[in-house]
């Protein structure tokens, strides 16, 4: 009896939710406006006008007028040629530059959440470690890269090192292990020349991959600190392993930040200041007449970071686990 | 109802028989038991290789960092001595003396420091209020946006580098002020101004901060967005119910939530602002006000000539270097302890 009085009831409330539903969606998009305003207002007024500045600039060619001040003239896409038909090397840098990144995405994302697992488990000195493993953070940007850039101190401490070798080994002492050293580990498997190669290149760069990825290091730590350990209790008690637990619980849960990580690697290799194509560009705008050609190169460049980032952010939501209905 | 009055009983006696069966096996009995079981040799072997890979990677970051340390209490007679490369064999703290009375160390610190705090606040908070948005409403030209958010990640400052200056040199918002200052109030002499000159003030930075521009703020919004969007809808579905507004939801649910996101953003606003380089020359000349990268010089009275001199001089810019970066690993070290403290997120799971 009780069900049959509940049926008509809820058919009579359903159209009356749907209606009240969507007033609330209306009221919510209309919130989602004034939490974005502030990020809309500036674009406007302060970044729109800045960056349109500077694609008029890829347009034209800037005559300097002997009065004093300058002139513009309009030559459409003369620029975006002559970068990309007539200067020799501009092609070839890109290309080199864009091949570099993509093998060191998948290392700095790997390394930096391997590193942040590492360091959520409860261990003896665990705040020392955060604390080291944050030094590149504060290291790598701004003033304190200036002062390396200029360092004698560190070319002078590496210089000597062969001294500390005592056997006076003829052998390139800057690597930390050579190709033949893992040659040897490897030598049964059957894991071909270039994923050798790679893997060397990686061990020695290490300096470079820690120093690159101290900030997706901190943002998985960040991600797997807001874990809820219910969860993880609740594996634990229906028998999961570790390893399980990363797999099945971890990996989804922070899948949101890989993808951050991700496009945050990309975006960071592309713009540092060590970044070789970054460096020509750079070159190029102290060439005479070179501003037009290098502002044409940079948009050129974006260009091509944007459709790399989408590619890359594509593949990976298809992966990426919310904690939420999708509706 | 008889099953429900045992059970109690029941559970007791298993408790019972568990601590006589603990008291019957024998202390060595009980230590193999513990330690040669398979799970806790897995366990050591695990730990070792943790702590080699970490110490050894550790090794990798803080070598370099040693070598200026140690650098930073050398002496001349230090960089003559070919015999010296690590240990300074004439210790001396003159270079930090000479630092903090000649570059006015103070002075810039607690410039910074406001700047600083006034930045990291501002950014995480308009961050997070904008990365609320694009992870939970949905409305028109939405996505759209968001792509102007990465947009403004991948253009590197460095390239709008002059036209910024240009815009806060001569500040005006949508040619208002020159409006007013060309039209309307030309009869009168005080208000007869065509743009302001916003440099070498903290506008700029603020200005920047507060509309989610600064310095890799797409990032923090991006990151925020991304937490968001993890957070179930459930939460905020019953603060709706229970009569909170969608401004009320986000102060008190929202917030709370994302402390340790928040926080990582924090770290991350505070010691780019404080270490950057790169606003601070181009919105601060250098007559005006003492910030850190007025500290990167050489104090006069250590400014010799011999043959070891450029060691020497480098030495005492990475001497700058750390006394600039050794109160943001005092700021670390303060704020980890809270990054280390794991929330309970909801009390909805799955």
């Amino acid at each position: 009896m009780n069900n049959v009085q509940q049926a008509p009831q809820t058919i009579a409330a359903a159209p009356k939710k749907k209606k009240k539903s969507s007033s609330l969606d209306a009221k919510k998009s209309r919130m989602g406006w004034v939490f974005v305003l502030p990020f809309i207002i500036g674009f406007v007024i302060i970044y729109a006008p800045i960056v349109y500045d500077s694609i008029l600039y890829s347009f034209t060619k800037i005559n300097i007028v002997t009065g004093g001040g300058y002139r513009l003239t309009w030559v459409g896409l003369e620029n975006y040629q002559e970068a990309l038909f007539v200067d020799p090397t501009f092609v070839t840098t890109l290309t080199s530059g864009i091949k570099q990144l993509i093998f060191d995405i998948p290392a700095i994302v790997i390394f930096s959440l391997f590193m942040a697992v590492m360091m959520n488990t409860k261990m003896i000195g665990r705040a020392a470690f955060r604390a080291i493993f944050f030094i590149p953070v504060i290291l790598s940007t701004g003033l304190i890269d200036k002062i390396d850039q200029s360092n004698q101190m560190l070319n002078y401490m590496n210089d000597t090192s062969s001294v500390d070798m005592g056997d006076g080994g003829s052998s390139n002492t800057t690597e930390i292990i050579s190709s033949m050293d893992i040659q040897r580990l490897f030598q049964n498997m059957v894991i071909g020349e270039d994923l050798l190669d790679y893997v060397v290149g990686l061990v020695n760069d290490i300096y470079d991959i820690i120093n690159r990825s101290g900030v997706q290091m901190l943002i998985f730590l960040a991600a797997l600190q807001s874990i809820s350990p219910a969860i993880y209790e609740s594996c634990s008690i229906d028998g999961a392993t570790t390893w399980e637990t990363f797999w099945k619980i971890t990996l989804p849960m922070i899948s949101p930040m890989i993808l951050v990580n991700t496009v945050y690697t990309v975006i960071d290799a592309f713009t540092s200041a060590d970044n070789q194509v970054m460096n020509y560009i750079e070159t190029v705008y102290d060439q005479p007449g070179g501003n037009v050609l290098s502002s044409a190169m940079s948009w050129m460049y974006f260009i091509i970071v944007m459709l790399i980032i989408a590619a890359v952010a594509g593949v990976l939501s298809a992966y990426t686990f919310y904690q939420r209905q999708e509706r | 109802m008889n099953s429900q009055n045992t059970a109690p009983k029941v559970m007791k006696e298993t408790k019972n028989s568990i601590r006589v069966e603990f008291d019957r096996t024998s202390k060595k009995e009980r230590f193999r038991i513990k330690y040669l079981s398979g799970s806790f040799i897995v366990g050591v072997i695990w730990a070792i290789f943790r702590y080699v890979l970490l110490i050894g990677l550790a090794y990798v970051v803080l070598m370099p960092f040693f070598s200026k340390v140690t650098g930073s209490f050398m002496s001349p007679e230090d960089f003559i001595d070919v015999t010296v490369k690590y240990i300074p064999k004439y210790p001396t703290l003159d270079t930090y003396k000479a630092i903090i009375a000649e570059s006015g160390y103070w002075e810039a610190c607690l410039n910074t420091l406001a700047l600083s705090l006034f930045c990291g606040v501002v950014q995480t908070f308009i961050c997070s209020l904008i990365g609320y948005a694009f992870a939970k409403f949905k409305f028109k030209g939405s996505s759209l946006l968001f792509l102007l958010v990465v947009l403004t990640m991948v253009i590197p400052h460095q390239t709008l580098q002059l036209s910024m200056f240009m815009r806060f040199r001569y500040f005006d918002i949508l040619g208002i002020f020159n409006f007013l200052g060309g039209g309307v109030t030309e009869s009168i002499e005080i208000l007869r101004f065509t743009s302001i000159n916003l440099n070498n003030t903290y506008w700029p930075l603020a200005l920047l901060s507060l509309t989610g521009l600064a310095y890799r703020n797409g990032l923090y919004i991006f990151m925020m967005r991304q937490f968001y969007r993890g957070v179930p809808d459930e939460l905020e579905e019953s603060a709706y119910l229970d009569g909170c507004g969608t401004m009320m939801t986000y102060f008190r649910i929202i917030i709370p939530l994302s402390i340790p996101m928040m926080i990582t953003i924090f770290l991350f606003a505070f010691c780019w602002q404080w270490t950057d380089d790169f606003y601070t020359t181009v919105f601060f000349t250098s007559s005006g006000m003492k910030l850190m990268p007025d500290i990167i010089m050489t104090p006069k009275s250590l400014d010799t000539d011999f043959a070891a001199s450029d060691l020497y001089i480098s030495a005492i810019r990475n001497t700058c270097g750390l006394m600039i970066i050794l109160p943001l690993i005092v700021v670390y070290l303060f704020g980890q302890r809270y990054l280390v403290q794991g929330i309970e997120r909801s009390g909805i799971v799955g």
